[in-house]
């Protein structure tokens, strides 16, 4: 009897430990994305996909735009159309260099980071069935 | 006769310095009044009454407030109480962007240098 408690009790430490590890690789993982990216994550509630998502599709249409000039509307459309597409509506985004916001966001749906010096606002709302009475 | 020409020429070089002094006194008398907030509409999908509340709601919280947070805070929640929930507002001079609103209820005006984003969903 006190063999098996011993031996579930040492079961149990080292799957806490493999537990503790996974976590410490994934943050690390994530804090040298986003330094390689130039992303910096100012306020957060979003699955880390979500995020990774986020920030890669802004990172690589910021690439993509010709002598670095910003082009706030097309990256706030470029998000918006994608998360939409790949989360379901309605998601909204607010890009730019100067504003500030207050909205109200579904769980799990917000996002707010800087790229480079431009920040990006996204979120999500929920849908509601449209009233046909 | 020529004597009587000299003299009117004088009379009329004494009245000059009378119209030089009304004219310098209604200078001090008028004060530079503030103008008001230059207000253009850009974009909207809002009946007109709704859109002049929300730039009368706008220009009392940038009166009230000076960081832009706080004045989305106050336009947001203003729409909220009157108007029904969900409103979402951004503020700023540099932004871009591309949102879902409810038909009727989306408003995208500048008050001077700040532009103003109002509108509903969810």
């Amino acid at each position: 009897m006190e063999g098996a408690q011993e031996e579930l009790e040492r079961r149990s430490k080292f799957l806490k430990s493999l537990i503790q590890k996974k976590k410490t690789i994934e943050q690390q993982e994530q804090h040298d994305h986003l330094q390689h990216n130039n992303v910096r994550v100012r306020a957060c509630d979003m699955p880390l996909p979500l995020q990774n998502r986020a920030f890669r599709c802004a990172r690589d249409l910021l690439d993509s735009m010709p002598s670095k000039k910003l082009d706030s509307k097309r990256l706030a459309l470029t998000l918006k159309k994608e998360f939409d597409t790949s989360y379901g509506p309605a998601w909204h985004c607010i890009v730019g260099t100067s504003f500030g916001s207050y909205v109200t966001h579904s769980f799990g749906g917000f996002v707010y980071f800087s790229i480079d010096k431009v920040y990006v606002l996204l979120f999500k709302t929920a849908v509601e069935p449209l009233d046909h009475s | 006769m020529s004597e009587d020409a000299k003299k009117n020429i004088a009379g009329a070089l004494t009245a000059r310095p009378n119209s030089d002094d009304q004219k310098l006194s209604p200078l001090p008398s008028p004060a530079p009044a503030v103008p008001p907030k230059k207000v253009i509409i850009k974009s909207a999908d809002m009946i007109p009454d709704m859109q002049k509340e929300a730039v009368d709601i706008a220009v009392a919280a940038f009166e009230k407030y000076n960081v832009e947070k706080d004045v989305a805070e106050q336009i947001k929640k203003e729409f909220d109480k009157r108007h029904g929930p969900t409103w979402h507002c951004i503020v700023g001079r540099n932004f871009g962007s591309y949102v879902t609103h409810e038909t009727n209820h989306f408003v995208y005006f500048y008050l001077d240098q700040k532009a103003v984003l109002l509108f509903k969903s969810g």
